[in-house]
């Protein structure tokens, strides 16, 4: 056996074993279908899908992208098909997926939220939630949860009440936003709320504007910062919240490739997620991935999990 | 689709900020285009099988942006196909690895299988392009396709009419040329290309179709007007089926001829991409029913009646 094959992947969060720690970001990667010929998926430690609502959202006025240094602005407002379709049209697909499959899950309310949750444990085939409580491009919900710790806490604690009996019960993973003074007091309410972990960061606030045109090149004006230029702030608020915890921490910001993922990884992460890289490089999840590996051995780390144990 | 590393040509300006990009391009499966048939009743673009469910609003229905009548694709260009079919796209790294972080979209601007080279026209803007045209032959290129969805061959004894503003005339010239290539070969009507630019200078040194029209705003060269300034007293001798690649205004103001002839119109529409394959659902095209679609992969050739033109394009 050489080396390589010894060394344990392997991610556990909650009850959920993910096969390795490299997973595709929430509204980057659709619901696996569009990145079937670019991507191999089935190699994915773990498939965040995009945001799934109880009813279907069309999403923002366009235009909805804008270009910014090492990074992009994104308002796309949630367009998803809700959940009769996602559960009808995508899950299908989903369910052939050897790896992990999360649904991202939002809403305005907190029923929004139940009502997702409930009907998807009736469905087989997803391995996990994650809790979107940190949308920037929403008028209600996404940030208006996420940036009140009693409001985290009582979201996640009335999403764990919504699961019914499955064994092992799925784990309920929070994404938080940088946009708030102190991550550590989120991440904190999310855990006692019971989350079995959380993720961060979703994009952080910005606006583009285009001064000869003297508008915002975003219709909504202001949109979700993310890519290589949020990766430090990701770093930091990984670091936080994983010395304000003891549930895993997933790292996302930036990631682009196994370098980044390592300083994630070495800042309290258990596993990471890669967004904004995959538009540029759709091979960057398995070329992370094989970094991560040749680190491990060229550092003679067994186990990915004890890649946190490293910081000096 | 497939992510190439390939090498450029050639880049030459061939009008006042506007390039032409020369490339490898050859794909395992790819094949010469095959020019088919009109395929009367094959949906053009809405295929529910390939559909719109990421931002459609079901509530209002799949967007029936299909266009039956206008049959088959010219060329091939079914989404999922690697045919570099006229109206599809690739998108390109334009910069350092991960900055900018998004991949620039292009339309093919020309098709050679024998030299196996593609080609694109784009117009300085902004730093992206800026990168691209400092491109020197020989230099390697990031390209991802062919993207989304082309242009579909016009029904039977129609006049193929194709409208090109600005930078718009890359996806056009080539349509030209495929239409022209049918014609030759009894498969339909020839087509006439209409072209509207600001001024001479912005007229682009590319190899124009035999009958090209080409309309300037100040008169400096060609029909002093706008192009649909030309168009409204332009007798295709046919029932016209119209194309058009340009402006939101002239896109729109085609949109009122063909209307009033009670033509089909295929528009191809520009919009920023972030992934370019459907995913993300960042390059929404606003709809009059007032839901979106993808320009990657419910277009980038949409049905030109069902585009809201005046809201953000």
């Amino acid at each position: 056996m050489s080396v390589s094959e010894a060394l344990d992947m392997s991610v556990r969060v909650g009850g959920l074993v993910m096969r390795n720690p490299v997973g595709v970001a929430s509204g980057a990667f659709g619901y696996g279908e569009e990145y079937e010929s670019l991507v191999d998926i089935d190699a994915l430690g773990a498939l965040y899908t995009k945001a799934v609502t109880p009813e279907p959202r069309a999403g923002n006025p366009a235009p909805r992208l804008a270009d910014t240094p090492a990074g992009m602005l994104n308002s796309i407002g949630l367009a998803n098909p809700g959940l009769d379709s996602f559960v009808a049209d995508k899950l299908p697909g989903l369910r052939a997926r050897r790896c992990a499959v999360i649904v991202n899950v939002a809403g305005k309310t907190e029923g929004d939220y139940i009502r997702v949750v409930e009907r998807l444990e009736a469905e087989d085939g997803i391995a996990g939630y994650e809790i979107n409580v940190s949308c920037p491009n929403v008028a209600h919900g996404g940030l208006a949860f996420g940036t009140d710790p009693a409001q985290v806490e009582r979201l996640v604690r009335a999403i764990r009440g919504a699961q019914g009996a499955r064994s092992p019960r799925r784990p309920v993973i929070v994404k938080l936003t940088p946009n708030v003074a102190d991550i550590a007091s989120i991440a904190k309410a999310a855990e006692a709320g019971g989350a079995d972990a959380v993720s961060c960061i979703n994009t952080l606030v910005g606006m583009v504007i285009d001064v000869k045109a003297r508008r915002t090149v975003l219709a909504m004006r202001t949109g979700g910062l993310s890519g290589p230029a949020v990766r430090p702030v990701g770093v930091a608020c990984v670091y936080k919240a994983s010395r304000a915890v003891s549930i895993p921490v997933i790292g996302l910001g930036g990631i682009s490739d196994a370098d980044d993922a390592l300083q994630y990884l070495l800042a309290g992460a258990v596993a990471v997620q890669v967004g904004t890289a995959l538009f540029a490089r759709p091979e960057t999840p398995s070329e992370i991935l094989a970094g991560v590996r040749a680190f491990m051995e060229k550092e003679g780390v067994a186990r990915v999990g004890d890649i946190r144990k490293m910081l000096a | 689709m497939k992510r190439i590393d390939t090498t450029v040509r050639s880049i030459r300006k061939v009008a006042e900020g506007y390039f032409e990009l020369r490339f490898a391009w050859e794909l395992p499966d790819n094949g010469d285009p095959v020019i088919g048939d009109p395929v009367i009743g094959d949906p053009v673009i809405g295929d529910p099988a390939i559909g719109n469910p990421a931002i459609g609003n079901p509530a209002i229905g799949n967007p029936a942006i299909g266009a039956p009548s206008i049959g088959g694709h010219v060329n091939g260009g079914h989404a999922g196909d690697d045919s570099p079919a006229p109206g599809r796209f690739v998108t390109i790294r334009a910069g350092g690895r991960y900055d900018p972080a998004l991949r620039r979209p292009f339309a093919f601007s020309d098709y050679s299988p024998d030299a196996r080279e593609a080609a694109i026209v784009f117009q300085l803007r902004g730093r992206g392009t800026a990168f691209l045209a400092d491109l020197k032959p020989g230099d390697p290129l990031d390209v991802l396709g062919p993207l989304g969805k082309g242009f579909g061959s016009p029904p039977r004894s129609t006049r193929p009419v194709l409208v090109a503003g600005g930078i718009g005339i890359g996806p056009m010239l080539y349509l030209a040329s495929a239409l022209a290539a049918r014609a030759d070969a009894g498969l339909g009507e020839a087509p006439t290309l209409a072209m509207g630019f600001r001024s001479a200078a912005y007229v682009p040194g590319l190899p124009l179709p035999p009958g090209a029209v080409v309309c300037t705003d100040d008169g400096s060269y060609g029909y002093e007007g706008t192009v649909a300034d030309y168009l409204a007293g332009y007798d295709p001798g046919l029932p016209p089926a119209f194309y058009a690649c340009g402006p939101a205004p002239m896109m729109a103001a085609v949109g009122r001829l063909a209307a009033a002839r009670r033509a089909p119109y295929e528009a191809a529409v520009e919009q920023w991409m972030a992934c370019g394959v459907g995913a993300c659902a960042g390059c929404a095209v606003p709809l009059k029913s007032g839901a979106f679609v993808r320009a990657c992969a419910d277009g980038p050739v949409l049905d030109g009646d069902l585009v809201d033109w005046e809201a953000s394009l």
